[in-house]
């Protein structure tokens, strides 16, 4: 065992776990944004746009993450027409890359969570706020939003875990997250096991801190669908 | 019956327990197949290139039943001295970093390492000259410790891979890569892809900076001082008999 390197390295590992907590709040933060209307419109009366938003889902779910950042990074890179377009600035970075391809893909699973969520609204709520002359709007807001919400938690609360994890993948592109960080040090100091229980036991505590917040989200808002279940 | 099957039976057994004498003499030999053209797949799916045939002559001089295969790059020194690969030859340079872990045959090759950049790019290869230009390196390697600590002020982009700096430096993501002079040539200036590259600055070896090292050789496990003697005398045989000097005419030969 040859835990000396892994306490030099250290500082390295605090910038890695830094960046894996950015890439993993930011590609939630904006795929909640994307994927609160897109579940709306996954269930739209309109079977154009509700096939629409199934075609986009299916797609992404239907393929590797790797895959599509290696599309993403590598591949878009291969063509002269997006080399010399005014994206290319945008697209040759490592840091967009990566966060296009992540938003894509967890908004694809969390639009089928929340839209799952929203199928299953008991009738009678919707009917009491229709019975109250809610507009469609206040609808929405008041009912159905956080209806859908506090019942996707749980499986919500899993694509957070899973996207967490997703970030390792960013080491493939050149960011130095916490897996990459493992990675250099087995390049450099030919030792496997210190290094990568190392990342594993900050991904864990990562996941320990996230399940904690999730609790007490859970408690605060779901509260009320408790007595529910058992 | 009974006795057939009880026949059946010890065969499998004794079957079982030659293959097994017979796997423990087979030499697990690792190599990461990126690095065109000395170790790459060619399009029929077969590890091919100088470092395999130089090794299968060295096998076959030293009468040895060895296995080459594909492995990732990342594992690879690990994996040798954890004594899951016997050898290593993947154009391994030889440092004093290594030797303190893993032990080398004699160095077959000493070679020239160079920088590449798009035609008509200048630079000035100096640790100022390069501040802010961004150079691909395969993580781990000689030439990832040179720029590392020559051109601290670049940007150094590490990839995983032979080939991933290939497409970085095409797609416009990278002004420079530096890796051994020959596979540049040969793995990329003379496909399509390197139509519009050439080698950039100063030749460099060993004798410009110790983190290029003493030459290439393939890598041993330290304990099997046995196996470094037989992978000498092999190399010796193929330098004698004119083997090596076929092998080098055949790749590098103009």
């Amino acid at each position: 065992m040859n835990w000396t390197v892994i306490a030099e390295n250290l500082p390295l590992y605090a910038e890695g776990a830094k960046l894996t907590l950015f890439l993993a709040f930011a590609s939630l933060a904006i795929s909640f944004m994307l994927a609160v209307p897109l579940a709306f419109l996954r269930n739209s009366r309109v079977t154009a746009v509700r096939y629409t938003v199934l075609f986009y889902t299916l797609v992404f779910r239907g393929t590797p993450l790797l895959v599509q950042l290696f599309l993403v990074y590598f591949g878009l890179a291969q063509f002269e027409l997006i080399r010399t377009s005014i994206l290319w600035p945008w697209l040759s970075s490592p840091m967009v890359c990566v966060l296009l391809t992540f938003v894509l893909n967890t908004t694809a699973y969390t639009t089928e969570i929340f839209a799952g969520g929203l199928r299953h609204i008991p009738v009678g709520e919707i009917e009491a706020a229709r019975a109250y002359g809610m507009s469609r709007r206040t609808q929405a807001l008041r009912i159905l939003i956080p209806a859908m919400l506090t019942r996707s938690l749980p499986l919500y609360g899993n694509e957070m875990i899973m996207m967490l994890h997703a970030t390792s993948l960013a080491s493939t592109v050149t960011l130095l997250e916490t897996t990459g960080v493992a990675r250099m040090i087995t390049l450099t100091d030919y030792i496997q096991f210190e290094p990568y229980v190392t990342a594993a036991a900050i991904y864990l505590a990562l996941t320990f801190v996230l399940v904690s917040g999730f609790q007490v989200v859970q408690r605060r808002w779901a509260g009320y669908l408790e007595n529910r279940i058992g | 019956m009974k006795a057939t099957l009880k026949t059946l039976f010890a065969t499998a057994i004794m079957a079982a327990a030659l293959t097994a004498a017979q796997a423990a003499e087979q030499i697990d030999i690792a190599t990461d197949a990126t690095f065109p053209p000395f170790e790459y797949i060619d399009s029929e799916g077969k590890l091919v290139g100088y470092d395999i045939e130089l090794m299968e002559a060295i096998c076959e001089a030293a009468a040895l039943d060895c296995n080459i295969f594909n492995a990732a790059w990342d594992g690879m020194i690990p994996g040798l001295i954890d004594g899951k690969y016997d050898a290593l030859i993947s154009q391994l340079t030889v440092t004093e970093k290594r030797r303190q872990v893993i032990a080398f045959s004699d160095i077959y090759d000493r070679p020239i390492f160079r920088f590449v950049a798009k035609k008509g790019a200048a630079f000035d290869f100096t640790p100022e000259g390069l501040a802010g230009k961004t150079i691909a390196v395969q993580t781990g390697t000689p030439m990832d410790a040179y720029v590392t600590s020559h051109f601290p002020t670049a940007s150094i982009k590490r990839y995983d891979t032979g080939s991933a700096p290939y497409l970085e430096l095409t797609a416009g993501r990278a002004d420079l890569h530096i890796s051994y002079q020959a596979q540049i040539i040969h793995g990329f200036l003379k496909n399509d892809a390197g139509k519009d590259f050439e080698l950039v600055g100063p030749q460099l070896t060993g004798a410009d900076a110790e983190e290029f090292g003493e030459g290439v050789a393939i890598a041993i496990n330290k304990k099997n001082a046995e196996l470094v003697e037989k992978v000498n005398k092999g190399l010796a045989a193929i330098r004698e008999n004119g083997k090596l000097d076929a092998i080098n005419a055949k790749y590098f030969g103009e």
